[in-house]
């Protein structure tokens, strides 16, 4: 028999959330992504900057013929040799390059002892962009910059956010007055604008586009942290803490923030989503994360001249169907809390 | 009533001073004839430009000055085409004005329409439907969208043209506005549903169906009534951050508003162009979100406590 304990907030919150389909299907899809991320060396043949530039543009499922020569400044990163046809002769392999002159090369010349360790038929996936990389693993290199940049981006504006949002509503008054005074401030920017000037005065780069966009999201969660205290405060537990003597950083800290966790973990994944919608937009225009590294917008970017001519529209639509994907699902998530999380809608 | 409007407007003006001086810092860090110069330059050439942009005066002079002359309408000169920023706003201003308009009506109408119908048939397949829907719209940025359009509608099907603007006919601005609208039809819809299937719960609904109201009659007089506040927030809030989006959207379909003029200028660093930009979407969504507040004050007695 079951106690007549009342299951927690959480507890409730995750029966109802495994229960929705959708936020079910946004987790798996997220899980997923996130695996695909981490694990990205072990599923990609190539590394996302790696060129061969005689494959470049080439389709969907497009399988290369290439051999590995040994590279001396760098054992670990063999040169590439993309061939039509090879044998091995005696001591020499003899191969043919794609504009068709035969050449020969000598075994110790390359990379490792067998021929399996020297040649390779790779498949790519996604076929391959403008310098011959390979658009799966520039894909899922790319998930990496944008899973981060959600992540960072995000615990950036959450600091801010929080902090800022939890002086104004507990301290109240003429704090209040300051923090929403900057918060309406900042408010009156569009976001992407400011997103855009600091990264102008950050310059480009991975982290400048990460403190970026984490400085200009704080403004929601602010606000939303202001409006939770508000109500809080006047609950009777909050009271009890302060006849006890508490001191306002403990009272905030372990009694009150606890409390206003669902709405904020609401936002933060609407923010997630959001994150990562900048991050593509900066370096849709050359902002942000710099080439080579890859990045979901840049990799539109590049393939955008090819959509207005109607070939090899993959470049451009790939990397747009995993950002939809990405932000969807996250979306899909973040819809399935804030339903689970609302104690209007909650029923035992 | 006339104090609250007083206060409201009191307080948008302290805002926009503090949105004055926030942009009077989006500038290169350091020393930004420095940065624009290049490393390379000489002393000289370097002092020069610092007193042409006024950047040898300490700080608070400087942004007094710029406050100055925005007073007087001087946003400043542009470096990378020595031309007066406000001037090629004024200029540009048209064509951004135009695209966010008519995408901000279209959504607004549609919206509204789509999120009655989700909640007229609230949790059945259609509202299911839509709502999925508008949560893929919502879950797109803008320059994406675009991609999709231009690939369907302007290179496949050849409907519509890729870029360009109205001079070369109205069909230009099909494809950019549809783009445009994508985002914030998805919101307007999703705000429209919960706040109708919000009103529809409330007592004087239930009071009206039980006079022998017929239940369109309720659904449209009634509920659609108040059911339209939030919708007004959102549409207000959005205008703001419509205007940011259209930039993208004229980058893309090569549209000759602001958001050109400030992608050229990103690339050259020309940041009185950008605080210019800056500066201008801002101070239209004070304005309008001042308006909106006003607005409410005359609709909802409420609001003016």
């Amino acid at each position: 028999m079951r106690h007549a304990v009342a299951d927690s907030l959480w507890t409730i919150a995750w029966r109802r959330l495994r229960k929705n389909i959708g936020a079910v299907i946004g987790m798996v899809v997220l899980g997923l992504m996130v695996v695909m991320a981490v694990i990205a060396p072990l599923i990609t043949a190539f590394e996302p900057t790696t060129q061969i530039l005689e494959y470049s543009v080439r389709p969907a499922m497009f399988r290369g013929n290439v051999l590995f020569k040994r590279n001396p400044a760098e054992p670990d990163r063999p040169s590439i040799v993309a061939v039509t046809t090879w044998s091995l002769k005696g001591d020499s392999v003899h191969y043919d390059d794609p504009a068709g002159e035969p050449y020969r090369l000598h075994i110790s010349q390359m990379h490792g002892t067998t021929p399996d360790e020297w040649h390779d038929e790779p498949l790519f996936i996604l076929g391959t962009d403008r310098f011959g990389r390979d658009m799966f693993s520039r894909l899922v290199y790319g998930m990496r910059v944008s899973l981060s940049v959600g992540l960072i981006s995000e615990g950036i504006a959450l600091l801010i956010g929080i902090m800022l949002g939890a002086l104004a509503g507990y301290y109240r008054g003429r704090v209040d007055d300051a923090i929403m005074y900057v918060t309406n401030v900042v408010w009156s920017f569009p976001t992407i604008l400011l997103v855009i000037a600091f990264s102008v005065i950050l310059g480009q780069g991975f982290w400048q586009a990460f403190v970026a966009i984490g400085i200009s999201s704080w403004v929601d969660i602010a606000r939303i942290v202001r409006g939770q205290f508000f109500s809080i405060r006047e609950q009777e537990y909050v009271e009890a803490t302060r006849a006890f003597g508490f001191s306002s950083l403990r009272v905030i800290g372990r009694h009150m923030l606890p409390n206003a966790a669902g709405p904020i973990i609401v936002i933060a994944t609407a923010g997630f989503a959001t994150a990562i919608i900048f991050e593509a937009s900066l370096s849709f225009i050359g902002l942000g994360v710099q080439p080579p590294t890859p990045s979901w917008g840049s990799m539109i970017r590049d393939g955008y001249g090819y959509i207005a001519i109607g070939t090899n529209v993959g470049m451009a639509v790939f990397p747009s169907v995993a950002m939809a994907l990405a932000v969807f699902a996250l979306n899909l998530f973040g819809d399935g809390l804030r339903d689970a999380l609302d104690p209007k809608t909650m029923q035992r | 009533m006339a104090t609250y409007l007083l206060k409201k407007l009191i307080y948008s003006m302290i805002v926009l001073i503090g949105v004055i001086v926030l942009t009077f810092f989006m500038r290169p860090p350091g020393d930004p004839a420095r940065v624009l110069l290049g490393q390379r330059a000489d002393a000289e050439s370097i002092a020069a430009l610092r007193e042409r942009l006024g950047l040898d005066q300490p700080i608070p002079v400087q942004i007094s000055r710029y406050v100055l002359n925005l007073t007087r309408g001087d946003m400043g000169t542009s470096i990378a085409t020595n031309r007066d920023v406000l001037e090629t706003l004024t200029e540009r201003f048209p064509a951004t004005a135009l695209l966010a308009v008519s995408s901000m009506v279209l959504a607004t109408i549609l919206g509204v329409f789509i999120g009655v119908i989700a909640a007229w048939k609230a949790n059945t397949w259609v509202d299911s439907t839509v709502m999925g829907i508008s949560l893929l719209g919502i879950s797109l940025p803008a320059f994406v969208v675009a991609l999709f359009l231009v690939l369907i509608f302007g290179v496949k099907l050849q409907w519509f043209p890729n870029s360009g603007y109205i001079t070369g006919g109205w069909e230009h601005l099909v494809l950019p506005m549809i783009t445009l609208a994508i985002r914030p039809l998805s919101i307007i819809a999703r705000v429209t549903r919960s706040s109708m299937l919000d009103v529809l719960g409330q007592d004087y609904v239930r009071t009206a169906r039980a006079k022998g109201l017929s239940a369109p009659s309720v659904f449209m007089k009634h509920a659609l009534r108040n059911a339209l506040n939030p919708v007004v927030t959102t549409v207000s809030a959005w205008f703001a951050g419509l205007l940011a989006g259209t930039y993208f959207i004229e980058f893309v379909f090569n549209w000759p508003g602001i958001g050109l003029v400030v992608f050229n200028g990103i690339e050259k660093l020309d940041y009185p162009i950008i605080q210019g930009v800056v500066l201008f979407s801002a101070v239209i969504f004070v304005v309008v979100n001042t308006f909106a507040d006003l607005l409410y004050g005359f609709i909802d007695p409420k609001v003016r406590l």
